[in-house]
């Protein structure tokens, strides 16, 4: 018989609004600290941490991720994942990858890490299966009391974090407006993380210079297809993080944060230039299929859209060159990515209205704690992690970055609550059973191949 | 890992208690005082290092320079050791030095990311777990770079113009979208 969730009313010292990665990293380095189980509620409707990113990462065809081997679901850092993909396969191969920093995690082995965790420790009895639609600051002594999207009491918690996730993949303007005109044209302008298929015949405009874009290159050239990259500018709005590695620790952004605000954007300028990601695999494709005649680059913006002889026709106007005009295709491919804008969020939009939460440009202007302004306080904290957290920490929407916020979250909580901490033989046991089990799953899954 | 030169000392330190324990044992049980003190001199080289050489010409340290400074440290010990007659055959110091070098990694590697949760975040150095920046401290945006495109690349888009005539083939290819509508809708 599976776990059976939670039921609300239920108090809890800590709660996580949200039931993806996030909520998985805060719960596990919370048991793991020393909060029982029933002290920790995770609200959401997804009986499956990984649910979300499965999904987005098969309609991609990603295999592996771009992390390496410290990013994962263990609460501590060690092992590493590539000593855990090691152990579980009798190889030393992941080891050797990983010393040259040649080793990525799989997408199916994170994900039975991931599960491993979280049925381990008890994620799914300690969720609520209920979206979270309003929550109220409340006094004496501080607290937050949560409510579901009709209102309906959900019960009370000290600390809550807010691992929202993402919100909803947007197209550009003209796109979005010809997808809502005709269902012909619907169909064939799809999202990068939507399902899709390539026809070896087809010629295709692949918008965006981001990861989910460099995907769908490789996957149309895998296809036998056509692909026109379409960006919109000689400077990409959004970078995928490639950053130096020193910025992804306290220590980078220390002094990343110590720089002035200029010296910051000029600092961003040189450590981000060239982002794109630079393996081997996915070069080698791309330059094939450029030589082969089937992979070009260019700089515009479709401005105008209709049905045509190819299925689609497109305007597509440059304001960096010479001007390419209409193009026939098959079919459109969004790798815009997700709208990032918190008002999109509904629970963060009443927030913001109710308590006049500072927002700047979609982002709420949060503390340098990842806490909400106005809400947060040392002795019952209400902070946020994942892709709204990115302005305080830059890698905040990867594994590195949502552990970085969930531990220093979790401490927080520890000490305003002087939590008598397990053991240190009582994390290295936890640790090392959790290893043990996350093993044995590695070894029923297919190992993944590696890019670089 | 970045490590700071208070991470890589406080680390340094850490490391080599274990071994002192292992020297300090080995002395009283031999009565040979040189593994203590080939220990002292491993501390001291390294702090040396730690301080005034390793923080100029390493800022990121990958996985294998551990093996690379871990050789280079042990020549300067064994050379230290020889010159300030320790009181260790050439064989007793070769292999104390290296069972002390897998005793220290080991405590590095297993034993400190689980005394300390953010050991690595925080650049080796043992902080309280915390936040980096100030509360008032400016949060920003990422913005970033990129080169332009070249005159050759517009190729494909010629052949895509509308202008052309569209090939057979090309013509009335199923749409991409896998998300199809319900039948009868």
């Amino acid at each position: 018989m599976g776990a059976v969730p939670a039921a609300a009313p239920r108090d809890s010292t800590i709660a996580v609004v949200g039931d993806g990665f996030g909520s998985l990293i805060v719960y596990a380095t919370a048991v793991y600290l020393g909060f029982r189980p029933e002290e920790i509620t995770i609200y959401g409707p997804s009986d499956n941490p990984v649910g979300t990113y499965q999904q987005f990462a098969h309609n991609l065809g990603q295999t592996v991720l771009r992390s390496e081997s410290e990013s994962h679901f263990l609460p501590a850092d060690w092992p590493t994942f590539a000593q855990l993909d090691a152990f579980s396969r009798r190889s030393p191969q992941p080891l050797w990858r990983s010393i040259s920093r040649k080793y990525n995690p799989g997408v199916p082995e994170i994900l039975s890490e991931a599960l491993t965790v979280a049925s381990r420790l008890g994620w799914e009895d300690s969720r609520v299966p209920t979206r979270v639609g309003w929550l109220q600051r409340a006094e004496d002594p501080a607290h937050f009391v949560l409510y579901d999207e009709d209102a309906g009491y959900l019960g009370r918690a000290r600390h809550v974090m807010l691992a929202l996730g993402h919100g909803p993949l947007v197209f550009p303007p003209a796109l979005a407006k010809a997808k809502a005109a005709d269902p012909e044209v619907d169909a064939r302008i799809v999202q990068a993380y939507a399902p899709k298929a390539y026809h070896p015949d087809g010629r295709y405009v692949v918008i965006g210079s981001g990861i989910a874009s460099i995907n769908e290159w490789a996957n149309g050239l895998d296809a036998g297809a056509k692909i026109l990259a379409l960006r919109r500018n000689p400077q990409p709005d959004e970078q995928d993080l490639n950053v130096p590695r020193c910025l992804f620790e306290a220590l980078g952004i220390d002094v990343f944060q110590g720089l002035d605000f200029e010296e910051r954007v000029k600092f961003l300028g040189t450590a981000l230039r060239g982002t794109a990601p630079k393996r081997r695999s996915w070069q080698e494709r791309v330059e094939h299929g450029r030589a082969e005649g089937r992979f070009a680059e260019m700089i515009g913006e479709i401005n105008q859209v209709e049905r045509g002889p190819a299925g689609v026709r497109i305007h597509v106007a440059s304001a960096h060159g010479p001007d390419p005009g209409w193009l026939d295709v098959t079919g459109v491919v969004a790798g815009t990515g997700f709208n990032k804008s918190v008002l999109t969020l509904p629970l963060l939009r009443r927030l913001i209205e109710f308590y006049g939460v500072p927002v700047e440009n979609g982002r709420i202007r949060l503390r340098t704690n990842c806490g909400v302004p106005g809400l947060d306080r040392e002795e019952s904290r209400l902070c946020m992690m994942g892709l709204t957290a990115n302005t305080v920490i830059p890698h905040g929407d990867t594994i590195a970055g949502l552990k970085y916020i969930g531990r220093r979250f979790v401490a927080d909580c520890a000490r305003a609550e002087r939590l008598r901490r397990r053991s240190f033989f009582g994390r290295l046991g936890m640790q090392l059973s959790l290893a043990g089990q996350t093993a044995s799953a590695i070894r029923a899954v297919r190992r993944s191949e590696q890019l670089a | 890992m970045c490590p700071t030169t208070l991470g890589r000392t406080q680390t340094r330190t850490a490391i080599l208690v274990g071994p002192a324990i292992l020297g300090l044992i080995l002395s009283l049980v031999t009565g040979n005082e040189g593994y203590i003190v080939i220990i002292g001199i491993y501390l001291l080289v390294g702090v040396a290092l730690d301080l005034c050489f390793y923080p100029f010409v390493i800022r990121w340290q990958p996985p294998w320079l551990t093996f690379v400074l871990a050789a280079g440290e042990f020549g300067i010990v064994y050379v230290l050791a020889q010159v300030l007659k320790v009181g260790l055959d050439p064989f007793d110091a070769i292999w104390f030095f290296w069972v002390s070098w897998i005793m220290a990694i080991w405590t590095k590697i297993v034993i400190l990311p689980i005394v300390s949760l953010t050991w690595i975040e925080s650049g080796g150095e043992f902080r309280e777990t915390g936040w980096s920046i100030a509360p008032d401290a400016e949060p920003m945006p990422i913005i970033a770079a990129e080169a332009v495109e070249g005159p050759d690349r517009v190729a494909l888009a010629r052949e895509f113009s509308a202008i052309n005539q569209i090939p057979e083939g090309v013509r009335d290819l199923p749409a991409p979208s896998g998300l199809h509508r319900a039948p009868g809708r």
